[in-house]
């Protein structure tokens, strides 16, 4: 068991017999030394959300879930097809890759983990850092190099991202799957 | 549907928490019928608040609140349709048990400290389950806002103000030992140790404004005792130059609120006297409970910042930095000043905090309605 101050988004608890996967933590002080932890979080059979409050010591079961690495192979509308290192096919729903969706992409390498909850595949997460190249962004204006100014660039799988002003059509960046933003130019 | 509310009270220090029940269930009782058990594990602390409340006893009924002494082995009525664990305090696996092992359990409460800062609202009203029971149970956070639990304000609260103001405030002052002198203020004060007391009635004492400072009767008294040089002693006044401090002796809840509504001045802390302060709606000064990482300097700032938003920016300035230098264990002499010239402001800023305050629903009225909501 852990304590709820001790659970961080990504994890996943047992509430009432059902699997929750955490989406946000958030932590305060309440009184007198007390705090409470707030917890926004997904059911990870059912795709229900809530919002629950625990006192910081509160004790909850965790669920410690099966990770396999794979690597994107093709989408099956409506599947999205990955394949681990034994070349099993593992097929996910839209909906279940959440945010991943908008940074899958044919020909990608990334070695990415498929998460599983009785042998149920319920998520596939992407690394920290990816790499994708910007298919169209309107061209700089001339002489904004601080990186301060932002403008969209399109993905390959046409998802659109706010990147500096300074990067070009073809360029490659790194991005930042926590938050899905723009991290910083790559050099391939 | 059953009408009994059981309230649960653990005494951590002095009488807030005891206060606090004590209102909370008084008022439940009175202005909402229902058969209310205050469970306190000192009964002894509540005694001195309200007299009526023998020590002793385990069980009786006062003022139409049936208080027992809560003890390892006590549980919830069985037909307790709401149990209120006060200030977050923890029930024994055993009474969670007995809830859990009810047809229909009660309604669970976990009710909070208060605090000003935003993250209450979105934390205000929603649940946990507990791990081994399965019971749900509610976070009920008081506040300032609509969308939070609101404040403690009994219903006839003002008009009882009003006609103490009108009617019995000289005999409640004499009556306290404190012959009038012609233009001073009075201030109240309620503070914990680290307070700066010596620069602060040294700077009331070279003052050209004359105060009277009423200290009740507590470990404060005799800290000021030492600042003063001699003891104080109840009921008989010293005098530092432009500045007498007065030792009042133990007040009950009911006196200390007409010594905040008779005072120009008020100096608070936790959260019982913090909240009557605020209905007195005169010029106040708050203390909260210190806490690790400095987390009572952002719930003071978050106060400071709701309280002082429609005043004056000059008042609302000096306001926030006297505070915060006093929460910090300093006197910030610049910052009284200003407040002390602008009294007349001050003082009309605070009472229509104390308006805009005593339009939301009160604090046990929420609860009423929360439970019935959850039916």
């Amino acid at each position: 068991m852990k304590t709820a101050q001790e659970l961080r988004a990504g994890q996943v608890i047992e509430i009432d017999g059902q699997p929750w996967v955490i989406l946000k933590a958030e932590f305060n002080k309440s009184g007198r030394n007390s705090a409470v932890v707030k917890m926004k979080m997904k059911n990870i059979l059912t795709g229900g959300g809530q919002e629950i409050v625990y006192k910081a010591d509160d004790k909850l079961d965790q669920i410690i879930l099966d990770r396999k690495e794979v690597t994107y192979s093709y989408f099956a509308d409506p599947l999205y097809v990955f394949m681990d290192t034994e070349y099993n096919q593992i097929e996910i729903e839209k909906d279940d890759l959440g945010d991943v969706v908008n940074f899958i992409e044919d020909g990608m390498t990334d070695v990415c983990e498929a998460v599983f909850y009785n042998d149920k595949v319920i998520s596939v997460e992407l690394p920290i850092t990816i790499v994708r190249q910007i298919v169209y962004t309107e061209p700089a204006v001339r002489g904004d190099t601080s990186g301060k100014v932002m403008k969209s660039g399109k993905l390959a799988n046409g998802h659109e991202i706010q990147i500096p002003a300074f990067i070009d059509t073809d360029d490659f960046i790194e991005i930042d799957t926590r938050t899905g933003e723009y991290k910083a130019r790559a050099k391939v | 549907m059953s009408r009994q509310w059981d309230v649960f009270c653990a005494v951590v220090d002095n009488f807030g928490d005891a206060g606090v029940c004590w209102r909370l269930s008084k008022q439940l009782a009175a202005e909402h019928g229902l058969d209310v058990c205050l469970w306190i594990d000192q009964p002894e602390v509540l005694s001195r608040l309200c007299p009526d409340v023998q020590a002793g006893r385990d069980m009786q009924t006062i003022n139409g609140v049936t208080v027992c002494r809560w003890t390892g082995s006590s549980l919830p009525r069985p037909q307790a349709a709401v149990v209120i664990e006060a200030f977050a305090c923890e029930l024994p696996d055993a009474a969670v048990d007995a809830m859990a092992a009810r047809e229909r359990p009660p309604l669970w409460i976990n009710l909070e400290y208060l605090s000003a800062e935003d993250w209450v609202e979105g934390s205000h009203g929603l649940w946990s389950v507990h791990a081994r029971s399965r019971l749900r149970k509610a976070f009920f956070f008081p506040g300032f806002t609509t969308a939070t639990g609101g404040l403690l304000r009994e219903s006839g609260l003002e008009k009882q103000r009003q006609d103490f103001l009108a009617h019995e405030k000289a005999p409640f002052l004499a009556g306290l030992g404190l012959p009038p002198r012609a233009g001073e203020r009075l201030l109240s004060l309620f503070a914990y140790p680290d307070a700066p007391l010596v620069a602060m009635l040294q700077s009331l004492a070279e003052g050209s404004q004359p105060w009277a400072c009423l200290v009740p009767d507590g470990p404060l008294a005799a800290e000021v005792g030492k600042v003063c040089g001699q003891p104080l002693i109840t009921g008989r006044p010293c005098s530092l130059a432009s500045l007498r401090v007065l030792r009042l002796p133990f007040l009950s809840q009911q006196d200390y609120d007409r010594l905040l509504w008779a005072c120009d001045l008020n100096i608070v802390r936790g959260e019982d006297s913090f909240v009557r302060a605020q209905w007195a709606g005169q010029p106040m000064l708050w203390q909260p409970y210190r806490q690790a990482e400095a987390a009572h300097e952002a719930k003071l700032a978050a106060f400071l910042a709701r309280y002082t938003m429609a005043w004056p920016p000059t008042l609302a300035h000096a306001l926030q930095d006297w505070d915060m230098a006093w929460c910090r264990g300093r006197w910030d002499t610049v910052a009284w000043e200003t407040l002390q010239s602008r009294m007349g402001d001050w003082q009309q800023a605070t009472q229509e905090w104390r308006k805009k305050q005593a339009d939301l629903p009160d604090l046990a009225s929420k609860l009423v309605q929360f439970y019935t909501d959850w039916l």
